[in-house]
């Protein structure tokens, strides 16, 4: 029974991993681009429903689209002054790292105007209601763990249709392919681009609330440690692949708890990370990943 | 004019990709652009489609002027590129690869039976419509590229050297398809290195060099001229 409700905990942990993991790997897949004002907006997410509502009282069906909406203009910033800044101005965003560097830049910066405003602290989070776990026979479950899960697995089941039988996720699979073609065709990149960092924005923000009403804490720097691991959930899972993300989120929730149930918690990370590495050894390309044709600048 | 290019220019930082071309297209007409490697070719054909911004000149297609115009606009209007190396999306199958030629289409009810006429002409392409694309060859991919681009609709196809790379069967065939899709009205741009063929198949032609039109006349005068003998026919 306690280790059913370890396996449980794991799961539920993943799909906080593999909501991350899916921003990630969205942007990678698609514009060939490692984001990393991921965890910056994630962190927005959580910080700013809760600001909203300690600081501002403001109920939490007002505050929480209010924080997912600021997670979707921040991550608009982001395209705005990275990628497409790198795109007008020099013809390609990804061929060399700025990108990349200018997202770690954003990442501080919405971390660093939130601790000027609200300080470097833990802020407890309030919950909104009385008890946000459930008991089913003997055994605990975390309902925002669960709501998690299942908007992860929502959310990329919808991708997935999107992607494999519209015309929008036609233009999309053109881009994610080649940027260059997809303009000669026709389509549309300012007007298409955004669009993939308002998903990864949205995705994002809303782990960010989901994780501080699971752990009913939040600080500036609380994307940090998730955002390692939902990376290597996205490694695991094979770059690009939004299913593989989810498996991989899962499974490394899944290590992580049973780790700690077996091994105990100081060995967490030497055990991700050195399961990480092997695989990495082992199948370069992630669980679902496709070996790279000539594609992936990093 | 169906297309009127006037003392166009491409720059890329220090570089002067295209330093004053002017050209025309009338409607049903196939003009040639001649030239070496480097000389500005594809560079002007990105600037009539709009995804390089020209440093000066005008441009001007179906009586409006488009120099400044988004590319999905030109595309709209009728102009299309079959761009050089066919950039063919090869994780993408090959029905998807058409339906994005036809992806800015206002009218959709002729598609189907267009595409099956594609398929028609194409049987090698009909028979694996749903594998990825990367499994075709050289000269497929290139058919598959002229399939997308005919299902755009255009009154002006470019083709940036469309013959690079295929055998003089596949040559022949491209070509062949070329004057019949003119037939049936469609303008044609025609950038090629292989100068014979082309000015045996455009009414006019025009030579770039080091991104100058140094040159420009009917095909036949072209033809004869001594000096383009030399430099692009191999001719002693």
């Amino acid at each position: 029974m306690i280790l059913l409700q370890q396996i449980i905990n794991g799961l539920m942990l993943g799909g906080l991993y593999a909501l991350v993991a899916v921003s990630f790997t969205f942007v990678i897949g698609m514009l060939n681009f490692l984001n990393f004002s991921i965890p910056g907006i994630f962190m927005l997410g959580g910080m700013l429903s809760w600001a909203l509502m300690v600081q501002y009282a403001l109920p939490w069906y007002a505050a929480v689209p209010l924080a997912l909406l600021a997670g979707i203009l921040a991550s608009l910033l982001v395209e705005r002054f990275t990628y497409r800044y790198m795109r007008t101005r020099f013809g390609d965003a990804t061929e060399h790292a700025i990108p990349l560097v200018s997202s770690i830049g954003f990442l501080i910066l919405f971390q660093g105007l939130v601790q000027i405003r609200w300080g470097a602290d833990l802020h407890n989070f309030p919950s909104p209601w009385e008890n946000t776990s459930l008991r089913i026979g003997g055994l605990l479950i975390s309902v925002p763990q669960v709501i998690s899960l299942a908007l992860a697995l929502t959310l990329v089941f919808g991708l997935t249709v999107l992607l494999r039988s519209t015309s929008l996720g036609r233009s999309l699979r053109a881009v994610a392919e080649s940027p260059d073609t997809a303009q000669l065709l026709g389509i549309d990149l300012p007007r298409l681009i955004p669009a993939v960092f308002v998903v990864a924005g949205l995705l994002s923000a809303l782990a960010g609330v989901l994780f501080a009403l699971n752990y009913l804490q939040v600080s500036p720097v609380m994307g940090d440690e998730i955002s390692s691991f939902a990376m290597a959930a996205m490694v695991v899972g094979g770059l690009g692949s939004v299913w593989g993300a989810i498996a991989g989120g899962l499974l490394l929730g899944l290590l992580e708890v049973l780790t700690i149930f077996f091994l105990g918690a100081k060995v967490i990370k030497p055990v991700v990370w050195g399961a990480l590495f092997l695989l990495i050894l082992l199948r370069p390309q992630g669980l679902f990943g496709k070996p790279s044709v000539g594609r992936g600048k990093f | 004019m169906l297309l009127e290019v006037e003392d166009l220019h491409v720059r890329y930082g220090r570089t002067h990709a295209v330093a004053g071309a002017t050209l025309s297209v009338a409607e049903g007409e196939i003009v040639a652009v001649l030239g070496a490697n480097g000389a500005g070719k594809s560079s002007l054909l990105k600037a009539i489609l709009g995804t390089v911004k020209p440093a000066g000149g005008r441009i001007r297609f179906a009586g409006a002027e488009i120099t400044q115009a988004p590319v999905p606009q030109r595309i709209r209007d009728g102009l299309v590129l079959v761009p050089e190396g066919r950039r063919i999306l090869v994780s993408m199958t090959i029905e998807e690869n058409l339906l994005l030629g036809a992806g800015l289409r206002r009218d959709r009810a002729t598609l189907p039976r267009e595409m099956d006429a594609i398929y028609d002409r194409f049987s090698n392409l009909a028979a694996r419509r749903d594998m990825p694309a990367a499994v075709l060859s050289g000269g497929e991919q290139q058919m598959l590229a002229i399939g997308r681009a005919m299902l755009a609709k255009p009154r002006l196809m470019m083709l940036d050297e469309p013959s690079l790379g295929l055998s003089p069967l596949l040559v022949d065939r491209v070509f062949s398809l070329l004057r019949e899709l003119n037939g049936g009205g469609m303008a044609v741009l025609l950038v090629e290195q292989n100068t014979r063929k082309t000015l045996e198949l455009a009414a006019r032609g025009s030579v770039l060099e080091l991104g100058r039109m140094v040159m420009a006349g009917s095909a036949a005068s072209l033809l004869a001229d001594e000096g383009l003998q030399r430099a692009y026919l191999g001719a002693g």
